[in-house]
């Protein structure tokens, strides 16, 4: 009896504060005033993005100047670029922590369907190289619609997951709603294509729900579903003939290769070689030799490849463990925020950090089909960079309302 | 359960399993590629980075050894092609057709294989190699429209190389060898000494960007080929000469069929000083059959396939069809000219074995005297044929010599005597001495291709031997060796008794001229005592003096040799009678050997064959002229004395009067020729060996110099009768050969018959006794 009555009670509490919290009159002051720039916002967070966007941008330098040399003449080409957007991606940053999240309530639906719209916006623009349509906008003032689709998916969950964070283990709102979100984005998607864009939402989505609270046989027959498909698929002999598609997958080292599959596999077969040639302590710092034309476009989704030629396992390691600390932080911080939709946001967003992450390098080290994923705060990217310098204002902005201890 | 509870517990679950999955993952990941793969991924990744482009190391020099360059690598050009450069699609087959047709035009090499070689992807493809500079500047001017075509400079690109010249060309030919297109040696010191001679090839390493433009740095490694090292021959080219060009007159006048050989060896430290399988090949084109051979093989026909049995018994060779009959025909001339190389090729003073006939005599006495089975009582008893069991063997003398002590044996070169001495001194120790003379041996000279003897085997024993095995052996026949076998035990009878290690090699010089390698002399055992091989040496030039190998004699150098007759029992010329080989083995000088030199004809088919008329007058000539230049001091007899040359003295600046009168003065006719004060050039010219008394022509301009004389037949005239002929010509003679005997008439004449030559001209004459047969 006494549980019950508990839980009931922390249930109906729990629901106060969520509907305070979304609405404007029941929200408590919180620290998002300007003057208090360091106060309120989680410092440690802050030192692990400051450490990793200087570090990245060294190593977007180094990737980079060959390739800069070579096609631009000037080597300085993108480091002047990605320090330009490194500013305004930090100012972007801190002012974002300034605002409330709990406006991002009201925008979930809004924020949705513009990311529905620039979905179709961008299979009516032309395309670009390679034949994909991924990108609104030209050059620097560019961006991938599938990021605001990450992000509108995230935003959504976790509003969704909030608001009826007491249905949540019902099939219709726990999980129709974020099942039906996926496969409409996914289903856009296909037309770009961006199959690892799929992917991430894919398990974002899930994540989301299942962080929510939803039951876990939704999950399991999802798995199961997912998993009859994938049979299927290699039962007809489908899943073979994808893989072959997905430029030479899993092939890159192969010593039998015709000439296109050669090309197809280039960039691959390159970040092999640069990973491989780091062994455990590198090449030293600029000391890559992959990155001098062999490595097609090494300041992008393979500078990680780089990484690792000149910095090693030890140096590359290293690097995991400073994203594994955000990742963390990211967490601790979503976990004591004040309320059900800062959680959700903050394990959204910084699950999303950690996923490309483990996705990037899956990719660079074939065993992921080279699909396009970039590695935060290290692959050149005006959009991409700003894009999650704006995610991580969001985690600080939730983090001021958490409790955690600031000095 | 609360909300924030599960969430809290669910939140902590999927923290667990992106750290630990994910970046679990990733880091086994990046560890196995890193630390496992990471050597294999770094070689491959350096083996793009780096165009590694070998270079040709420059081969060694083969010099003679004074020196004179025998092989010689000269600069030229190899082109190779990066078709990892070519452009994909339609573009890029444009261009790989363009450049296939391009160098297959320049290089006339197949468009069609060349084109598939552009479709490689690599770095490196050798498109030719030893390319000369003629179109070596026609694949520069093909870079250069690359370049301006489609901006691609570095698909063709240019490497050093090397090319193999040998100024002789055939000269030692079977000796020097030659080199295969990847610069090899593939034959006689060539391939011997391969390993000196090729080098270390060197390799330019340099950074090179996923385009092949220039890095912004300089990133070369340049490991630099290491040229080979030179080898200096014991080979005097000098010497080499003068015996290729009386081998080559010896075949010519005696018609010999499989060509001859000769060896010249310093007899004290087994250096080889000429060694000559003549007629040789072309060194600068090995790959060429002579025209005589490809006459032959162009003749190839029916009749041919039916006489060297192409057919199988039961074939009909006249039912053929045409198609077929095209196919073995073009099958027997490859194997033709196959065998026509092999042929040219072949060093057959190394690789032929024959008997050594009668020349062998020298090693049977040396036995019975080392063991001291005849002693200067011994009588042998010659009634023209010996009687051993149910065969009887004949001497050539059909006569017979009657009773001759040893010495006479020999002198007589008689068959029926050396039965005798060789039953004294019984089967087993021949085969003794028949091995400590280095016959059941090669004598593991620094050449290709030595052959083994072949000598008496029964009951599968070596060496074991019947009565008569031991009888015909006895004098040489019905075993093979091979003529270095024979030179080398001569030498040890003549140099008191040492077998040493004849060589062709003398030194190996670095790329530097530092001298890397001395050959030493080798001396593998004393086989005669010093006493056995004086006495030796004073029966061989009584024999050269008045015996059986009389023709062999050289004024001034007390030659003293062995003739031999070996049959071949092998009929090469088809006209029903087996061939012979004609040799003559012999050193100088007697009381001092210095070099030991064996002539070899095979298988003369000019009427005479024995090696006292063919091969002995050869050696004669050889040995009249190479003595002389390897400054053996010469020991003249009296009568030889009046027949001395001397050396043209200098008299060109003199005024004519001072000029005849030195010239006069010296004991030369003289003959003056033009109207100016002063003498401007003259014949022989100045320090050339001329014979005393000799007409010397002074020219005073140049209005005589074009006076040519014809020079006459020479041949088969007595001394004094060649003097009075050469005068009444204004020619000068030499008198060499054997000039001592009442019945000495001349063989040859070193300038041939109705040659143009200069008034004064110093013609050598050869002369030898009666054929004497052995």
């Amino acid at each position: 009896m006494l549980t019950i009555e508990n839980t009931s009670r922390r249930r109906a509490r729990d629901y106060e504060s969520e509907r305070r919290a979304s609405s404007k009159k029941g929200r408590r002051k919180i620290n998002f005033s300007l003057l208090n720039i360091g106060k309120g916002i989680d410092i440690p967070f802050v030192l692990l993005i400051f450490v990793l966007l200087a570090i990245g941008i060294t190593m977007m330098f180094s990737a980079s100047y060959p390739v800069a040399y070579y096609e631009i003449g000037d080597s300085y080409y993108y480091l002047k670029r990605q320090l330009i957007f490194a500013l305004i991606g930090l100012v972007v940053m801190i002012a974002v922590s300034f605002v409330d999240y709990h406006y991002y309530h009201r925008f979930a639906a809004i924020i949705l369907g513009i990311s529905y719209f620039a979905l179709v916006l961008v299979l009516v623009l032309p395309s670009q190289e390679g034949g994909v349509h991924r990108w609104i906008g030209v050059g620097m003032f560019g961006i991938q619609a599938s990021e605001i689709s990450k992000f509108a998916i995230i935003l959504f969950m976790a509003h969704w997951g909030s608001r009826y964070y007491d249905r949540m283990d019902t099939l219709k709102y726990g999980v129709l709603p974020g099942a039906a979100v996926f496969l409409s984005t996914a289903f856009l998607l296909l037309f770009e294509p961006h199959y690892s864009c799929i992917v991430i939402i894919g398990i974002l989505t899930v994540v989301m729900m299942y962080v929510s609270g939803i039951k876990i046989k939704w999950l399991a027959i999802g798995a199961a579903v997912l998993a009859v498909l994938i049979l299927l698929l290699w039962v007809t002999g489908m899943l073979t003939y994808a893989m072959e598609r997905m430029d030479g997958w899993g092939q890159a080292l192969s010593d039998d290769l015709d000439r296109d599959m050669w090309n197809s596999t280039w960039q691959t077969r390159n970040s092999l070689y640069a990973i491989g040639s780091g062994g455990l302590f590198g090449l030293g710092l600029g000391q890559s030799r992959q990155k001098y034309l062999y490595l097609p476009e090494p300041q992008n989704d393979f500078i990680f490849a780089i990484v690792c030629e000149e910095l090693g396992l030890v140096g590359a390691v290293l690097i995991l463990l400073i994203f594994a600390l955000l990742v963390w932080r990211g967490i601790i911080i979503s976990l004591r925020a004040r309320d059900r939709f800062g959680k959700l946001l903050g394990i959204g967003l910084t699950t999303h950090i950690g996923l490309q992450v483990v996705l990037n390098i899956l990719v660079i080290t074939d065993w992921l089909p080279n699909t396009g994923i970039s590695l935060p705060f290290f692959s050149y990217g005006g959009s991409s960079l700003l894009t999650l310098m704006f995610e991580m204002g969001v985690i600080l902005a939730v983090s001021r309302t958490s409790n955690i201890e600031k000095s | 359960m609360g909300a924030n509870q599960k969430l809290r517990r669910r939140t902590v679950w999927l923290l667990i399993i992106v750290l630990a999955v994910g970046f679990g993952a990733v880091i086994t990941r990046l560890a196995y590629l890193q630390l496992v793969q990471g050597e294999e991924l770094q070689r491959r990744a350096i083996e793009q980075q780096l165009a590694d482009t070998p270079i040709s190391a420059k081969r060694g020099t083969i010099y003679d050894t004074k020196g004179k360059i025998l092989a010689q690598s000269a600069s030229v050009w190899q082109v190779v092609m990066a078709p990892a450069y070519f452009d994909d699609g339609a573009e890029g087959d444009e261009q790989r057709s363009f450049v296939a047709s391009r160098l297959a035009s320049i290089l006339d090499l197949d468009e069609a294989e060349l084109l598939e070689d552009t479709k490689q992807n690599t770095y490196y493809v050798s498109v030719k190699r030893k390319v000369e500079s003629e179109q070596k500047e026609q694949i520069i001017e093909l870079q250069k429209e690359l370049a301006e075509k489609y901006q691609k400079p570095g698909i063709i690109s240019l490497l050093d190389d090397y090319k193999r010249y040998y100024p002789y060309s055939d000269l030692a030919s079977s000796v020097i060898g030659f080199t295969g297109s990847e610069d090899q040696g593939l034959w006689g010191v060539e391939y011997q000494y391969n390993d000196y001679l090729s080098g270390t090839p060197g390799r330019i390493i340099s950074a090179q960007n996923g385009i092949q433009t220039e890095m912004p740095f300089d990133y070369n490694q340049n490991i630099g080929a290491i040229d080979g090292s030179s080898v200096v021959l014991t080979i005097d080219e000098t010497v080499q000469s003068i015996v290729e060009k009386y081998m080559k007159q010896g075949i010519i006048d005696n018609q010999v069929h499989e060509r001859g050989v000769c060896i010249v060896m310093n007899v004290n430290n087994g250096e080889i000083v000429a060694m000559a399988s003549v007629n040789g090949f072309d060194l600068n084109d090995p790959f060429t059959i002579l025209p005589d051979q490809k006459k032959e093989i162009e003749a190839i026909d029916l009749d041919y396939l039916i006489k060297h049995d192409y057919f199988e018994e039961d074939e009909d060779p006249y039912k053929l069809s045409e198609e077929k009959k095209k196919e073995l025909i073009e099958q027997a001339q490859n194997e033709a000219e196959s065998a026509a190389l092999a042929r040219n090729w072949r060093n057959k003073a190394i690789s032929d074995t024959y008997y050594p006939g009668s020349v062998f005599k020298m090693v049977t006495l040396s036995m019975a005297l080392q063991e001291g089975v005849v002693n200067k009582d011994s009588r042998f008893v010659c009634s023209g044929a010996f009687q051993l069991y149910e065969d009887t063997i004949h001497c050539h003398n059909t006569a017979g010599h009657g009773t001759q002590t040893y010495q006479e044996c020999l002198w007589n070169s008689c068959n029926p005597g050396f039965i005798q001495i060789g039953q004294l001194v019984g089967k087993t120790k021949f085969w003794e001495y028949y091995q400590a003379f280095g016959f059941s041996d090669k004598t593991g000279i620094d050449l290709p291709g030595e052959s083994e003897d072949q000598f008496f085997v029964h009951d599968g024993v070596e060496g074991n031997m019947l009565d008569t095995d031991l009888a015909v052996a006895s004098f040489g026949q019905n075993f093979s060796i091979t003529p270095i076998q024979m030179i080398t035990a001569a030498s040890a009878v003549a140099n008191g008794g040492k077998i040493v290690q004849p060589h062709v090699v003398k030194q190996i010089l670095d790329n530097e001229g530092n001298v890397v390698k001395n050959a030493s002399t080798e001396t593998k055992r004393q086989v005669i005592s010093e006493s056995v091989s004086e006495e030796m040496r004073g029966i061989m030039e009584e024999n050269c003096i008045s015996g059986s190998g009389k023709n062999g004699y050289v004024a001034g150098y007390r030659v003293g040799g062995k003739t031999g007759t070996s049959e071949k029992l092998i009929d090469v010329n088809d006209d029903g009678a087996d061939d012979y080989i004609a040799s003559f083995c012999g050193f100088a000088p007697a009381n001092n050997p210095q070099y030991a030199a064996l002539v070899f004809f095979d298988a003369p088919l000019g009427g005479n064959y024995y090696g006292s008329a063919v091969a002995a007058p050869v050696f004669a000539s050889i040995m009249s002229e190479v003595l002389p230049y390897l400054e053996v001091a010469a020991q003249y007899t009296d009568e030889e004395a009046s027949n001395i040359d001397t050396a043209a003295g200098a008299y060109s600046g003199m005024s004519v009067d001072d000029a005849v009168a030195a010239a006069e003065r010296d004991g030369f006719t003289v003959t003056v020729k033009g109207e100016g004060s002063t003498v401007v050039s003259q014949n022989p010219s100045t320090g050339a060996s001329m014979p005393t008394g000799g007409t010397i022509v002074l020219y005073t301009d140049q209005s005589g110099t074009d006076e040519k004389v014809t020079v006459p037949n020479l041949v088969g005239f007595s001394v004094s009768e060649v003097n009075g002929i050469a005068s009444s010509y204004g020619l000068n003679v030499s008198v060499t050969g054997m000039v001592s005997s009442s019945d000495s008439t001349s063989t040859t004449q070193s300038v041939p018959e109705g040659t143009e030559v200069a008034p004064g001209t110093v013609i050598t004459v050869t002369f030898s006794g009666g054929g004497i047969a052995d």
